[in-house]
């Protein structure tokens, strides 16, 4: 994976909070727009094949914080869902390399929220045993995030926070927006 | 309800250590195992109460795992649930048609894992 200036593409599909996307088509870049949110680009050399994904793992603290090890099973969800679909693809964990985008705290209600989103996901990804070939967390500024996921290329881009579009905002109380372990007996 | 032996099989070792952490907690006493083919190399030597697996995982995957299981006389009547961040019919139909007792969809609930086993071993 190697970054650059100029990414060109003959589509390009905007990868909201909560989703994912994997690909080998060469036409094809995945954007998005990160605050405290976080992306995780992953890219197999020996596959020719990358993805994106981009989740919230908690709310501002207070009285309806949500439950720390139900964060991190929302968190584990975001990223197991884009690391099987490589792994479909013929991925592995060896030969992926990763890079971790966003986590800002980009206001004070959001204190400490861009951080632990970032934590969340080195940890992730050091226990699965996939390489971070590349980090730009934290800070106070948001991020424009572009990936071509059949070369790898990708383009970060920070920009004053009053310009990220209201659509691009993160979304409180993700778990709330997933349908939590729904069980169904044979 | 007391103590019961569960093996978990998931080929991410941070969905291991979640799922053993929300288990342990609940009491009960956990093993692991990272793909079926690991989980049967335990299974032969050891009997849980439950098994607890993936469906994409390398070398075996969650179908082949409840196949061959199902194929062994000791573990005909063994609960066995599916985890998996999938939740399409088709798979579903086709793990229950292996054998499987229920289906969990990632990210799970804690609660509602707990009332599944119950549900199950019992």
């Amino acid at each position: 994976m190697n970054t650059s200036g100029n990414l060109s593409a003959e589509n390009r599909i905007n990868v909201i909070q909560g989703d994912f996307y994997v690909s080998d088509d060469r036409g094809l870049v995945l954007s998005t727009v990160l605050g405290s949110c976080i992306a995780i680009c992953l890219y197999d050399p020996a596959i020719e094949a990358g993805g994106m994904n981009h989740f919230l793992l908690a709310e501002p603290g207070g009285n309806s914080e949500i439950d720390p090890l139900k964060q991190r099973l929302y968190g584990a969800f975001a990223m197991e869902q884009l690391v099987n679909e490589m792994i479909k693809r013929g991925a592995s964990r060896s030969t992926m390399k990763a890079h971790i985008y966003g986590g800002s705290n980009i206001n004070r209600a959001m204190a400490h929220i861009g951080s632990s989103n970032a934590n969340f996901a080195r940890d992730f990804l050091r226990q699965d045993g996939i390489p971070i070939s590349l980090e730009d967390t934290g800070g106070s500024s948001a991020r424009r995030l572009d990936l071509k996921p059949a070369t790898g290329q990708i383009r970060c881009k920070h920009i004053p926070t009053e310009d990220v579009p209201s659509s691009a905002l993160p979304i409180m109380r993700p778990a709330e927006r997933t349908r939590v372990g729904d069980v169904e007996l044979f | 309800m007391g103590p019961i032996t569960i093996l978990t099989v998931d080929d991410s070792p941070s969905m291991r250590a979640l799922l053993k952490h929300a288990l342990v907690g609940q009491g009960h006493v956990v093993h692991d195992a990272e793909d079926g083919v690991i989980a049967l190399d335990w299974l032969n030597r050891h009997i849980p109460d439950l098994v607890i697996t993936d469906i994409n995982m390398p070398n075996m995957d969650g179908f082949g795992l409840i196949e061959a299981l199902r194929k062994q006389d000791r573990y005909r009547d063994m609960p066995i649930l599916v985890l998996s961040t999938e939740s399409s019919d088709e798979k579903k139909v086709r793990a229950r048609d292996a054998g499987a007792t229920g289906w969990i969809v990632k990210p799970f609930d804690p609660d509602k894992l707990a009332a599944a086993v119950r549900r199950v071993t019992h």
